[in-house]
């Protein structure tokens, strides 16, 4: 059974109606342009229901997709990049760094020991990296902890 | 750019916290247009001449064509006596086209205008049209044989020039007119010198390169005299259309500042237009003299408006 | 004569020490990124794009550095290709065939000087290549009106997924992804907000180097977790580096051909330095009297796609510059570059920013040179770089991957959407869609819509205007059978095998 390209398929079919759904919402008010704001999205939308219904119909074997527990790492590693861009402007650089590139790490290399250390380095290496060799106006700590 | 955007908002922000004895000119888009180019001019003139005690601080803030920089002088700084802003043809256009967000001409003061960029329209060099009457009489015969290209998007300064233009000459019908908008003169002038589009409108000072090299023929030029340098282009009002299109450039400044802070603003404005230093900067890129200052500038802001938002109207831009 | 005036002038800007420095560091960082495996030249150029900028970089000094680091990764590529049997990027997917016997065979570093050398070869061949084409394309360019345009960008959709995958649904499904993310924000004809849903972030539309950094750097952790770094370089050995001078001259004529091939493969839009490899490669073998010997170590092999995909680089940038339609992932990211320093490729680039063009083929010349030298006797500085475990390194490119954007931006809106163009870029490479349409069609829909809209304004909306002229039509044709042509000749021509692990991720 075949299920990746017929599953991304009927989702993309689904996101291209509500895309044309969306379309048929555009404003247009206008004069000398015969085509107007929405031709061209309904054609991308057609593109896509079209490449949809391939999918569908004659899918491609299947890869191998993860299962389990690393489905589970996976998405540790998502929502430590999703936390990574919420943290990162209250609370500076150094710390999120550490913390994220530590669980990279580890997901990645698999020896808690050396990640912590590899979290460590990064934060600061690439602290000096950015802040004092290029000059980027980064801020290392919390708001009000210096730096 | 948006990353641009960003980065001046930041840059503003960082800024903010400095304390505001320096002047500063925000030029409400990119490094390298006309906004940037007038802050940084007006700017170093102002610090040459001794009009302002530090460097005047150019700011960036690029977005929604100005509307970015407008809201923000009108909902957090209104009260800034030390910031003044960049502006053109294309901020009173947006205003009258309710672009920014509902923000209207009234919340600002107009301080004034030290120069502008006349409009032009050209052609092909082999084109069939000898004068700008040639041209308003085949897009009277039919609108659908004559293309204009422009710089800007449809119901920007440059859409406007023609349609202005067209309004004079007792055109009736402006829906009809084929207008395409591209992404700066440059392209325009490539899609009439390849015969996609018959004629051509932006500002002289962008095209000038082009009229030189003999690429395009210019038909008229939309300012009260003869452009210097282009003695020889006869005006649209030469021609029978009584018609001016010039982009001005100029500044504004916050509401709330006092009346005393707006004079001042007016009175230094006044005196960077008169210097030696911004005549020579105007010859070098192409400007005109231009000057209109204080309460005159106000009303003639208000009347600009008012007639872009006739036309506008008129095309079904706005209701 | 005017080239060579022109090249003067190029020089005056590109030679000063501060260029000077800035190329020598683009050019390492350049062929580290390259040589680095599952970091290739689109998505280092994209990592460095916003910290060029944060840097305050003027336009020309960017564009010196971000070229350095291009063709940097174009020579580094090759260097894990050789010793790992693991391609830095897809465009030296070709070179293990021969390289990595090589290597086996204790020529390791005969294998790498002749590959270094056929990359400077190429490179430099092409570059002399797109100063005497790009000019003459710019002037046939004034022929291109809305019509052509919108043809055009047809055919750089269509040479890149016919060519560039091995499903055409597929690929005509990433484009149109990317089409359909470039339309979100403010439409600019009527002023009105499309697919924004009321989001603030959206009214500028999605920033394509967010779609790039996500679909590229962060898609790449999700694979390295997922491996759990077991592609990670480690103890490679390499002995002493003498030049064989024998092996150079044996394979000159592989290098020229190889560069031809590679640099008409890069004109054509779409097509890239992958194709340009990979046709050198079949055409040395195809012509060579010792045909067996290829895939067992012939040095040929190693020359022959090297120069191939190294002349495409420079080939890529002549329809890149002049029409503004990008010939490879790599470029569409250059293109990226350049709208972000606010200038604009096209036929008018070379009559009015003379200084920018010019100094960039200056620059590319420095670059060649500078990268010969760094890459024949400095090689094993680059080795032993090879040598960081996949464990710092990927987290390392992440983390730099969201300072880029934070730094540009200041916004957890957009890091937030690179993490999903991250997921994206995940799950499309698992079903073998390619990515580089999604990127093309960001930074290429607004410019493709106008020009349909353009066109439909002088034809008043007859959409037979599209084929009115003979330029359209070939175009169109082109672009057809660049998307047909494929499925038939991928009967005929059986892609080689292909290395166990499959980078096609950074498909040039």
């Amino acid at each position: 059974m075949i299920k990746g390209d017929r599953i991304f398929g009927a989702f993309m079919l689904v996101v291209a109606l509500g895309y044309i759904l969306s379309a048929r919402g555009i404003e247009t008010s206008f004069m000398s342009d015969p085509v107007g704001p929405r031709v061209f999205p309904y054609m991308v939308a057609g593109v896509v229901i079209l490449c949809s219904l391939v999918m569908i119909l004659r899918p491609d074997p299947d890869e191998e997709w993860p299962a389990g527990p690393m489905l589970l790492q996976l998405g540790i590693a998502l929502v430590a990049l999703a936390a990574y861009a919420e943290a990162i402007t209250p609370l500076g650089f150094l710390i999120p760094t550490a913390v994220v590139s530590g669980i990279l790490s580890w997901q990645i290399g698999g020896n808690p020991g050396r990640s912590v250390v590899a979290g460590l380095g990064l934060a600061v290496g690439l602290f000096v990296l950015f802040r004092v060799i290029l000059g980027l106006g980064l801020r290392g700590l919390p708001a009000g902890w210096g730096f | 750019m948006k990353q641009w955007t960003r980065a001046a908002a930041a840059a503003l922000l960082m800024t903010v916290a400095v304390p505001a004895t320096a002047a500063e000119c925000i030029a409400p888009a990119n490094p390298g247009g006309g906004w940037d180019f007038t802050c940084r001019q007006i700017g170093r003139i102002m610090t040459e001449l001794g009009l302002v005690p530090n460097m005047v601080q150019v700011t960036n803030l690029a977005g929604a064509g100005g509307g970015v920089a407008y809201t923000q002088v009108v909902s957090n700084r209104s009260e800034d006596p030390e910031v003044f802003v960049a502006a053109s043809s294309s901020t009173t256009t947006r205003l009258a086209q309710n672009a920014f967000a509902g923000a209207t001409a009234d919340e600002v003061r107009w301080v004034g205008s030290i120069g502008g960029d006349p409009g032009v329209i050209v052609v092909a060099q082999d084109s069939p049209y000898q004068n700008l009457t040639d041209l308003v009489e085949a897009v009277k015969a039919d609108p659908s044989s004559v293309a204009f290209a422009g710089g800007s998007a449809v119901g920007g300064f440059d859409h406007l020039k023609v349609l202005r233009m067209l309004d004079a000459s007792g055109f009736e019908d402006l829906r009809q007119v084929k207008y395409i908008g591209l992404d700066g003169g440059a392209d325009a002038i490539t899609q009439t010198v390849g015969g996609f589009a018959q004629a051509m409108t932006g500002d002289l000072s962008e095209i000038t390169g082009f009229i030189k090299s003999g690429d395009v023929r210019p038909i008229a030029v939309l300012s009260e005299e003869r452009a210097e340098g282009f003695e020889d282009v006869p005006t649209a009002k030469e021609q029978g259309i009584d018609t001016v299109s010039m982009n001005w450039r100029g500044i504004y400044v916050p509401k709330d500042i006092s009346d005393e802070r707006y004079q001042e603003w007016v009175d230094m404005l006044q005196q960077v237009g008169e210097s030696e230093e911004w005549q020579q900067v105007m010859t070098e890129n192409g400007l005109e003299p231009y000057s209109v200052f204080g309460e005159d500038f106000q009303t003639f802001v208000n009347e600009d408006i008012a007639e872009t938002q006739e036309i506008s109207r008129e095309i079904g831009l706005i209701q | 004569m005017e080239t060579l005036s022109n090249l003067a002038m190029g020089f005056s800007t590109a030679l000063t020490f501060y260029t000077l420095i800035l190329a020598i560091i683009g050019c390492f960082v350049g062929t580290i990124i390259g040589a680095l495996p599952g970091l290739g030249p689109s998505n280092g150029v994209a990592l460095l794009i916003p910290i060029s900028f944060s840097m305050g970089l003027d336009a020309i000094s960017a564009l010196v550095l971000l070229t350095s680091v291009y063709y940097g990764a174009m020579y580094g590529g090759r260097i894990s290709s050789i010793l790992l049997n693991i391609p830095g990027d897809e465009p030296a997917m070709m070179t293990t065939l021969d390289g990595y016997p090589m290597a086996r065979q204790g020529k390791a570093a005969e294998a790498l000087v002749v590959s270094g050398v056929a990359s400077f070869v190429g490179a430099l061949l092409a570059t002399i290549g797109l100063m005497i084409f790009a000019p003459y394309l710019a002037r046939v360019a004034y022929q291109f009106g809305p019509a052509e345009y919108f043809a055009l960008y047809m055919l750089a959709f269509c040479t890149l997924g016919g060519i560039g995958s091995s499903n055409q649904a597929k690929a005509a499904m990433a484009a149109a992804i990317g089409l359909g993310i470039a339309m979100i924000g403010l439409d600019k004809t009527t002023g009105m907000p499309r697919f924004t849903f009321g989001e603030l972030h959206l009214m500028d539309g999605v920033d394509f180097l967010v779609a790039i950094v996500g679909l590229f750097a962060v898609a790449e952790v999700f694979f390295f977790i997922e491996s759990h770094g077991k592609d990670s370089a480690i103890g490679v050995k390499l002995g002493k580096i003498l030049v064989p001078w024998k092996m150079l001259r044996q394979t000159t004529g592989a290098m020229l051909r190889g560069t031809g091939i590679g640099f008409v493969a890069g004109v054509l839009p779409g097509a890239g330095a992958s194709l340009g490899s990979f046709l050198a490669y079949m055409g040395e073998k195809s012509i060579a009297k010792d045909k067996s010997t290829f895939g067992k170590g012939n040095p040929k092999g190693v020359a022959a796609p090297e120069a191939g995909n190294n002349a495409a680089a420079g080939g890529a940038l002549v329809p890149m510059l002049t029409l503004g339609v990008p010939g490879s992932g790599t470029t569409a990211v250059l293109l990226a570059l350049l709208l972000t320093l606010n200038i604009t490729p096209g036929p008018l680039l070379f009559a009015e920013r003379p200084e920018v063009v010019w100094s960039l083929i200056a620059s590319l010349l420095v670059a060649n040179v500078v990268l010969l030298l760094m890459n024949v006797p400095m090689v094993k500085i680059f080795v032993k770089i090879l040598s960081v475990p996949a464990w710092v390194l990927l987290p390392g490119v992440t983390m730099i991957a969201f300072v880029g954007i934070y730094s540009l931006t200041g916004s957890s809106f957009d890091m937030l959407m690179m993490v999903g163009f991250g997921v994206l870029g995940y799950v499309m490479r698992k079903l073998n869609i390619p990515t580089v349409p999604v990127i093309l069609g960001i930074l290429l829909g607004n410019a493709m819509e106008d020009n349909l809209r353009r066109a439909m304004v002088l034809s008043n909306g007859d959409f037979w205007y599209l084929l009115s002229s003979p330029i359209a039509v070939g175009l169109w044709i082109a672009a057809i059978l660049g998307f047909v042509a494929p499925i038939f000749l991928r009967r005929l021509l059986k892609k080689p095998p292909v290395p166990t692990h499959d980078p096609s991720l950074n498909e040039d």
